[in-house]
């Protein structure tokens, strides 16, 4: 039969010993009440859990009702973007030992935007807003009849805003978006970044005047909640400063 | 049932992976009304998963590939089971959908002159892969999100409505399609039912086309990469509507997957780790895919640690390192070092770059696989070797279809993709599931099109069907009719059982024996989910959602379960103990899983058989390969996989009659 993992090997020295931790969970379920209300449960977690073991361990072991979205569980598709201990971070990327496990863990639904049920909001709003700017090559003239050309060096330029996946957690952490529900945000901004500086693309101009609109890129404050929020690392600040220097000098 | 939700359709699209939107712009651009319906958000899809890269004989890096040397790479790793016609076109046609892709705006690395970059992988004889760094799945699946949002911006300029031909329902799950039993001798698709996750609510499609996207069926399986939408769902929509399935006993167990820490166990090391120097070795340090090279492929791969290390650098002269052998032949390599004793604390091998280039490299050719780690698991592969072992990867078994339009048995469903079967015969090669979606995905499109277009008369959903699917679909808030609430079953403990049988029994090295008690097993759960009673509401409710594909893991288990059991030989993705050869008289026939007759039909039928239909297994004869494409292979090579009397005719054969047959290659 197929070799099994063994379960049960002793930890080699140096490994993080298993812990008890409680996760502070917002539970809000419409259908039984309008009030949102904070839940402890304590679970026992190994050395290296994430946020999001924890929160399966709760879902299947103690109250299988609790809510929230998952999918790929490696940090790709963007899913499970919770706010943890007051900070926007991806369930699947947080490991339970950096966030302070000797006191219990607060897992609420990002801000700014529907709480639907438990740790699950209405992302339609934050999908609206990355559609409105455009979110694809333009150009023009023929098609090639196999690729466009693109150097090394023009195609690393827009690299980092290429890695976004949609999990809307740099747009829920700014402040502007939360009292202004009308900002594009940062992941919008990010999104057309990509456009704009791609070698390809013939569209730069509509975005910027997209983006030029009141509810536009001047709202930022600098804030930088979204840089420090962003799960794959983008310098999303760094890009929001770009397009404003590209509206400036539509240089691009 | 009153005031369902109605939607109507040219083309109805399940799923939202890279096959499914391909499919959805394909129908849109020929005109045709279209929705896609997910069980995720959209653009969330395991797709986004895939690492190394799309393979594509384009010749950017080495012009010396072509679509013949894909076409018969492509038949070496799945050991000449592949329907050759899908092979065919997949190789014929893939740099067409990358560049294709391209002009949509997707990103590739580039080669110094600006073409898109191509990188090796294992089982291809040249660097063949388009990728972007180490997320060309992401890269792939956001590309075709974009094309789609610009589509309905075209829409929208022309028609005032975004939504006028192309409608995404995003965590709508369809859990049963609907047939119009009028049209034609066994009826023709009409529609489908679901269900949105938010608010529970059901949802009719009528549609006469029907295109399964839906992926794979990791999720049956303990240890998998897969994400945790990959629960079988079209293979079972498939089956219970009288589609067949294909080569379900053929499963990917992708070699070097994380066994420890537990948070990451199940998650991909990319193969790329490997191409770009990551070497496997033992408990003992030892390297020890060189004692694994299997006959058929001797000659391809070095035979000393430094031949394989020059042919990093160098390889016009070199031959590549066996730690690229095709999957089945790694991981079966890993399974016998483990259980021979050699394998690391908990159950895998080890994976070692860390030692082979200097940490910085690491992170510029790895990027994504150095933080994830280090992120999910607080593992840093620029400083120690992984614990790597063969995790639950890929199915190559799936819906049978028509080679060039997608077309199954079911006049008007049609299936791409994972959930498609044929295409990679018993084992997939890395880089061939993105060219794969891009293919199939666009021809299923294109077939669905056609077929709506060609219809005389459009099928008609049926009250009766609907309120039978739908009955079905609330069942798991009802109570259980026999038996007391001690009966009353949870999807959640039910599903680790599953998959823990699944892994044990049915997992990369089977037996008669073991597979014979997982059929037994799986008999109990099937009785046991018709039990299956969940708490609360409809709206969003994780357990009623897992309760629902509960059924299609089971229907899918079953099927996987029952052709592993009749295929007495080990090939690709099947591996028997007992049978530990290659059987050339199975590589002419392929296992045929089709709902069973009785059952649903029987009026005694105990309501399992309706909540999870029964499947039999059969064998068929494959359709033998066109002669000027078996051309494209030495006889000599054909020797081994071939029997006699199917060589008869071959043109390089000498007309000797007398002429012994060549030994069987074994590669257990």
């Amino acid at each position: 039969m197929t070799a099994t993992l063994e379960a049960d090997a002793p930890a080699p020295a140096g490994e993080i010993p298993s812990f008890t931790v409680t996760l502070r969970v917002r539970r809000f379920n419409p259908e039984v009440s309008e009030e949102a209300t904070w839940e402890d449960f304590t679970v026992e977690a190994h050395g290296t859990d994430r946020v999001l073991d924890a929160l399966h361990k709760i879902k299947w072991d103690m109250d299988g009702s609790l809510t929230f979205r998952r999918s790929c569980a490696h940090g790709v598709c963007g899913s499970d973007a919770v706010r943890i201990n007051g900070r926007n971070r991806l369930a699947c990327k947080t490991l339970l030992k950096d966030v302070n496990p000797d006191k219990p863990i607060t897992v609420e639904p990002i801000k700014g935007l529907p709480v639907v049920k438990d740790l699950v909001v209405d992302m339609e709003p934050f999908f609206a807003s990355y559609r409105e700017i455009m979110p694809f090559l333009v150009t023009t003239g023929n098609e090639p009849s196999k690729e466009r050309y693109q150097s090394p060096e023009d195609r690393a330029r827009f690299d980092d805003t290429t890695k976004c996946i949609l999990c809307a957690a740099c747009t829920s952490s700014c402040p502007v978006f939360w009292t202004d529900g009308q900002y594009f945000g940062p992941a919008a901004i990010v999104n057309a970044h990509r456009f704009i500086f791609d070698s390809r693309d013939e569209g730069g101009s509509q975005r910027l005047e997209i983006l030029n609109d009141k509810e536009g890129v001047w709202r930022c404050r600098t804030t930088f909640n979204c840089t420090e929020a962003c799960p794959r690392g983008i310098e999303v600040t760094k890009a929001i400063q770009e397009v404003k220097r590209a509206m400036i000098t539509r240089a691009f | 049932m009153t005031e369902i939700e109605r939607h109507d359709y040219d083309v109805l699209v399940i799923g939202a992976g890279g096959a499914g939107l391909r499919a959805a712009i394909e129908a849109r651009e020929r005109g045709l009304r279209t929705a896609i319906v997910c069980k995720s958000l959209f653009g969330k899809a395991h797709t986004v998963m895939a690492e190394g890269g799309c393979a594509a004989a384009m010749g950017n890096v080495n012009e010396n590939d072509s679509w013949q040397v894909h076409f018969r790479d492509t038949m070496r790793g799945g050991k000449f089971l592949n329907n050759w016609r899908m092979a065919e076109l997949h190789a014929k046609e893939a740099p067409d959908r990358v560049w294709e892709l391209e002009t949509y705006g997707a990103l590739f690395d580039r080669t110094k002159d600006g073409r898109i970059s191509q990188r090796h992988f294992g089982g291809h004889t040249y660097p063949r892969l388009a990728h972007v760094g180490d997320r060309t799945g992401l890269e792939l699946l956001r590309t075709m999100q974009q094309r789609i949002v610009a589509l309905q911006q075209d829409d929208f300029a022309e028609t005032g409505d975004y939504e006028a031909r192309l409608r995404v329902f995003a965590e709508c799950t369809v859990t049963e399609l609907l047939k119009d039993p009028a049209v034609g001798p066994d009826g023709a698709i009409a529609g489908a039912l679901g269900y949105w996750r938010e608010s529970g609510r059901l949802v009719v499609f009528s549609a006469p086309a029907v295109v399964l996207a839906t992926g794979g069926i990791g999720k049956s399986f303990q240890v998998t990469s897969n994400s945790w939408e990959y629960t079988g769902d079209g293979h079972a929509l498939a089956l219970r509507v009288g589609a067949d399935l294909v080569d379900m006993e053929f499963v990917q167990f992708h070699p070097t997957g994380m066994v420890w820490p537990p948070s990451v166990k199940g998650i991909l090391v990319t193969e790329g780790v490997r191409g770009d120097g990551g070497v496997l070795k033992n408990s003992d340090g030892k390297r020890f895919m060189f004692d694994y090279v299997p006959d058929v492929f001797k000659g391809q791969y070095a035979q000393t640690e430094d031949e394989a290390d020059r042919w990093y650098d160098d390889q016009e002269s070199n031959r590549r390192t066996p730690d690229l052998l095709p999957r089945d032949e790694v991981a079966r390599a890993i399974n016998t070092e483990v259980k021979e004793g050699r394998g690391s604390p908990h159950g895998g091998v080890y994976l070692d770059i860390a030692s082979r280039m200097p940490a910085e490299e690491i992170k510029r050719r790895l990027p994504s696989m150095y933080h994830q780690f280090k992120e999910l698991a607080d593992v840093d592969i620029t400083a120690e070797p992984m614990e790597v072992g063969p995790t639950c990867h890929y199915v190559m078994g799936g819906i049978q279809v028509d080679p060039d339009t997608g077309q199954s048995r079911v006049p008007g469903l049609f299936a791409a993709g994972e959930c498609a079967g044929g295409m990679h015969g018993s084992n997939r090669l890395g880089g061939n599931s993105l060219s794969d979606l891009l293919v199939f995905g666009r021809r299923a499109g294109l077939g669905a099109a056609d077929y709506v277009v060609g219809l005389e008369r459009r099928p008609a959903v049926q009250a009766a069907d609907v309120d039978a699917a739908a009955v079905l679909t609330l069942a798991p808030f009802d109570a259980p009719a026999h038996g007391g609430p001690d009966d009353a079953e949870n999807p959640y403990t039910l599903h680790a059982e599953l998959q823990r049988m699944m892994n044990d029994l049915v997992g990369i090295i089977r037996t008669e024996t073991e597979v014979a008690e997982a059929q037994r097993r799986l008999g109990e759960l099937r009785a046991r989910v018709g039990h299956v009673f969940v708490e609360g509401h409809r709206q969003y409710n994780p357990g009623w959602h897992l309760a629902l594909d509960l059924r299609n893991m089971l229907m899918v288990s079953e099927a996987v379960a029952a052709s592993a059991l009749l295929r007495t030989e080990s090939r690709g993705g099947h591996t028997r103990e007992d049978h530990p050869g290659l059987d050339p008289e199975w590589r002419h026939r392929v296992l045929v899983t089709r709902r069973a007759r009785d059952g649903a039909d029987s009026t005694d039928g105990a309501e399992s058989e309706q909540v999870v239909p029964r499947v039999v297994v059969e064998p068929a004869e494959r359709v033998p390969m066109r002669a000027d494409l078996l051309a494209l292979f030495d006889l000599t090579e054909l020797e081994k996989y071939y029997t006699d009397a199917e060589l008869a005719e071959h043109p390089g054969r000498p007309a000797d009659p007398g002429r012994p047959a060549d030994p069987v290659g074994g590669t257990a």
